[in-house]
């Protein structure tokens, strides 16, 4: 069973919980033998360009010291052989059609992203 | 050819991610898929008469099965005869047979 | 299970916050009423859903007290669903993301909620004769 990962929002909890919920989800899915892809919609392809580690919150005598790294789990998914698309329309859209998407991530024009829907049996759509 | 059930939950008043949905759902239909649609909560506003949604309305256009969730339509005071043409009332139980037939169903 | 088919569902979506909860339960019953053998996974703000020291309360506006009032809550849904699908004699099941439990000190659950983690998602998926996604906002 092959599913369809659709990530259609960015930075929701990525403060409190240190990675994206889903992005997470999936890399443990996958370590558990999980057939999946990953497609990047919406805000959520702001992961595909991310390149460093998110800021580390500080409130009162508080202090973060293991922020986010989306860019490591962006490229563990793509090593451990997940392929991840990004929708280049939504990029555009954002003003983010010139970066360079992360190594190995593959953009998918939004006319095509019913063909991928179309590989996949399940979608799920976060 | 596929089957595909969208459990539409966002509205286009409030959401503007419903206009790449709603795209999405007229390529596969276009594509010859069998797309239907089941409106649910704020999903189900534009199914109103007289409301104006131009996006939605081409969902109608191009003949995609369009049904409203019978508990959202009944919090909303929205009757049967006050939906637009083409869209029927349906329950929970659309989902559940759609799974259990195997098709595609997501979440919007 | 063996002679139903199963249907899992993944929620996101902590009590008391967003319509998609009442949805989210009215699939449970609905699939129960077509006899189809019914798994959760709750991840993150779900899994307080099951949480055993919800409380009903009165309401001063209603002029209610807590009786009068019976105040709904999702681990009485719960609870509901469990009994629907015995008296039916079809499957149940509920799992918590545990590290979403610990982190929300939620831990003391209904019984007949389990604690697992991403893994139990694909297995759900993966035996189950479809799946179906509600993510959060």
């Amino acid at each position: 069973m092959k599913v369809l990962q659709v990530i259609d929002q960015a930075y929701r909890t990525t403060t409190e919980e240190q990675d994206d919920t889903i992005l997470w989800l999936t890399q443990s899915m996958r370590g558990a033998g999980g057939d999946l892809m990953v497609l990047l919609s919406g805000h959520g392809v702001h992961y595909a360009i991310s390149r460093e580690r998110q800021p580390a919150l500080t409130l009162g005598t508080w202090r973060q010291t293991q922020p986010a790294e989306l860019p490591r789990d962006i490229a563990n998914l793509v090593e451990s052989g997940v392929p991840v698309y990004a929708i280049q329309d939504d990029l555009e859209e954002r003003g983010l059609g010139g970066l360079a998407l992360q190594n190995g991530v593959r953009p998918v024009a939004r006319r095509a992203v019913a063909e991928l829907y179309e590989q996949a049996d399940q979608v799920w759509h976060w | 050819m596929s089957h595909y059930l969208f459990i539409q939950s966002q509205d286009p008043f409030t959401e503007t991610r419903t206009h790449h949905q709603f795209d999405l759902i007229g390529q596969l239909h276009d594509a010859g898929h069998q797309v239907a649609v089941l409106l649910v909560q704020n999903g189900v506003t534009p199914a109103r008469r007289g409301a104006k949604s131009d996006l939605f309305d081409d969902l109608l256009l191009w003949g995609v099965t369009v049904r409203a969730d019978q508990f959202a339509l009944a919090q909303r005071e929205i009757d049967h005869a006050d939906l637009k043409d083409q869209i029927g009332v349906a329950d929970m139980d659309l989902v559940i047979d759609a799974m259990l037939a195997g098709h595609k169903v997501i979440w919007h | 299970m063996s002679d139903t088919k199963t249907l899992t569902f993944a929620f996101m979506e902590p009590p008391f916050e967003s319509e998609r909860t009442v949805t989210f339960f009215r699939l449970l019953d609905a699939a129960l009423d077509r006899g189809a053998g019914v798994r959760v996974f709750a991840y993150e703000g779900a899994v307080a859903l099951a949480f055993a020291r919800q409380q009903p309360h009165g309401n001063a506006v209603h002029h209610r007290d807590s009786e009068e009032e019976d105040h709904p809550l999702t681990k009485d849904w719960i609870a509901a669903l469990q009994e629907k699908a015995r008296s039916k004699g079809i499957g149940f099941e509920w799992i918590n993301c545990g590290l979403c439990v610990d982190e929300r000190g939620v831990n003391d659950v209904i019984e007949g909620c389990g604690r697992g983690g991403p893994p139990d998602l694909w297995r759900y998926a993966s035996e189950a004769h479809n799946t179906l996604t509600i993510g959060t906002r």
